[in-house]
């Protein structure tokens, strides 16, 4: 929103104000002025939350306070357009110098030290590897990369930080990684950081090609549980990375409502390839990759639903899936099953999907939902909805549906990605709104 | 008291993660509590301010000029268009000749739509407002 203020007073040379509710105002005046925008916009501030509210309350808040100062709300409109500008207003050009992060910290007790990595919000609250500069100089050679290259410049929420090899290093040495996991994570640090949104997003990990197996990944029972080093390390750097790259504090600039219990190890496990029905094909192969590549492939969703039922004859596990998924978004189309290698063995030879591929269309075909519980989601209703104002189908035609219709909202079955993975101990599934983007080759950080 | 009433004092006082202050660095090579100092690297990297712009220059007065409103859309576009809708009627009862255009980004909120600057380019615009977040 001051994006969108600032292009406005920059190319219009008029007055543009901001309208925020209270659990956003702040984050928009306080870091996005300092390191995204650099201009002070004028804010005026509504009750939260503003949106699913009954058009009364909408309405209502014009009459009502501005919830910065306190005066009446057009009042403060008013006086946001017309006052005159003060003399922080009127300053332009090169901002003050930054204050640089010393490679080093000074020396000080290890307890100190600690209390300093949560002060600062560096961890995730729980114990860390101090990152010692000898234990920093042995995880970087678990890669011939440079420790000064730059992986990516983080800019998401602003400040424009770039992220090196030592730093990714650090955040390695922090979660307990060894240096065989470096290249793992150097290839995780390209999609840092992690998924950080008001609506409480967490991400997926998944690892395919050799490397599961030589770094011992954990890919048959208790995949996706606490009882593996490398699913363990590799998810948790995610979390240490993306708070310490990203700046990510909480109620500064990360404003997950709830949070998601997700984002402390990110879902980290490796696909079971060896247990894959025969034509059912690696999530990297199905992606474009090669079976001998290492890749990491990045989920971003919200959610996950399990179920146990693969033997039930009376109602077959794909229908439960597919009732199941009826639940999700479907923001971009998007879905990720894990199963379990039982329950892709029962859906290959009993049901007859003989490749993933077939599953995901047939997903695609048979997963309806209720046009008003579309058109509900506020995720839908912030990235649909622009595009059926804009004629897109098919979401135009949505938006001129009857309530209770049903869409098929899964319109794209290469979204929906199945990956296999457990131990063959129950007919056990999760079916997750979780969409995977395309996957980062590991060896390219070797 | 507190605890007999069930609630734990350090809860009341606050966290103790946010109520301590960030510790002070011991001169290097002396003791902390007997302990021995190590060195640690720093996992921070260090944010680039933006360069300041100033804003565009306020009205004089609001009588007879025509204010934007910009719909982000923002988990859809209805909240927003109430809000203008009243905005819109309380400018008409207060003002003379307050003028006002309600557009929906193309995009989104975190799109971008060029159309919208060339709109309020040509309509002569004197002044917007963007919003509504939350």
């Amino acid at each position: 929103m001051s994006r969108w203020a600032k292009q406005i007073q920059m190319q219009c040379n008029i007055p543009a104000i901001g309208v925020a509710s209270s659990n956003i105002v702040h984050y928009a005046t306080g870091y996005v002025a300092k390191y995204q925008t650099g201009m002070p916009i004028r804010y005026v501030s509504v009750p939260f939350p503003f949106t699913g509210q009954p058009r009364a309350v909408d309405v209502g808040y014009v009459s009502g306070k501005d919830m910065l100062s306190g005066q009446p709300l057009m009042s403060a409109v008013v006086a946001a357009l017309t006052g005159p500008l003060t003399a922080e207003e009127k300053i332009s050009g090169a901002p003050p110098e930054e204050a640089l992060e010393s490679r080093l910290l000074p020396p000080d007790s290890e307890e100190n030290l600690r209390m300093l990595f949560e002060d600062r919000e560096w961890t995730d609250f729980n114990s860390i590897i101090l990152p010692t500069e000898r234990r920093v100089t042995e995880m970087l050679k678990g890669t011939s990369h440079k420790p000064d290259e730059v992986i990516k410049t983080i800019n998401i929420t602003g400040g424009a930080r770039q992220l090196t090899v030592e730093k990714v290093a650090i955040s390695a040495v922090m979660a307990g990684a060894s240096p065989a996991h470096l290249p793992v994570i150097l290839a995780l640090a390209t999609q840092a950081p992690f998924g950080n949104s008001t609506s409480s997003m967490a991400n997926m990990l998944v690892i395919n090609g050799p490397i599961r197996n030589k770094l011992k990944f954990n890919c048959g029972t208790n995949a996706m549980g606490p009882y593996n080093r490398s699913n363990a390390v590799v998810g948790r750097a995610f979390a240490l990375m993306s708070k310490t790259a990203g700046d990510l504090r909480n109620n500064v600039n990360a404003w997950e409502t709830l949070g998601n219990t997700m984002q402390y190890n990110s879902m980290c496990y490796g696909e079971n390839e060896e247990a894959l029905p025969d034509g059912w094909d690696p999530l990297h192969v199905e992606t474009g990759f090669k079976p001998t590549d290492n890749v990491l492939s990045v989920g971003t969703g919200w959610s996950s639903i399990a179920s146990v039922g693969a033997s039930q004859s009376i109602y077959p596990t794909h229908y439960l899936m597919r009732d199941y998924m009826s639940s999700f978004c479907a923001s971009g189309s998007a879905a990720t099953i894990v199963i379990d290698p039982t329950v892709a063995g029962l859906l290959k030879g009993v049901h007859g999907f003989k490749t993933k591929a077939q599953l995901s269309e047939w997903f695609s075909q048979n997963v309806t939902k209720m046009n008003a519980s579309y058109w509900g989601n506020g995720v839908i209703q912030s990235t649909a909805v622009p595009f059926a104002l804009a004629g897109l189908e098919p979401y135009a035609s949505w938006r001129k549906l009857p309530d209770d219709a049903l869409i098929k909202p899964f319109t794209n079955p290469k979204a929906i990605h199945v990956v296999v993975a457990g131990g063959k101990v129950q007919t056990m599934w999760f079916v997750t709104d979780f969409g995977i983007r395309r996957g980062v080759k590991i060896d390219d950080w070797a | 008291m507190l605890a007999f009433l069930g609630i734990s004092p350090t809860l009341v006082a606050g966290s103790p993660t946010y109520a301590r202050t960030a510790p002070k660095a011991a001169p290097e090579g002396s003791p902390a509590n007997g302990e021995s100092l190590i060195t640690v690297m720093n996992p921070a990297i260090a944010g680039k301010l933006a360069t300041r712009s100033p804003l565009a220059p306020p009205l004089d007065k609001l009588d007879g000029k025509k204010i934007y409103m910009v719909n982000l859309s923002w988990e859809g576009p209805d909240a927003a268009n109430y809000f203008y809708g009243a905005m819109t009627e309380w400018f008409d009862k207060h003002y003379t000749g307050v003028k006002t255009i309600v557009k929906v980004t193309a995009e989104g909120m975190f799109g971008s739509d060029p159309s919208i600057i060339k709109d309020i380019i040509a309509s002569k615009a004197d002044a917007a407002i963007v919003g509504v977040a939350g």
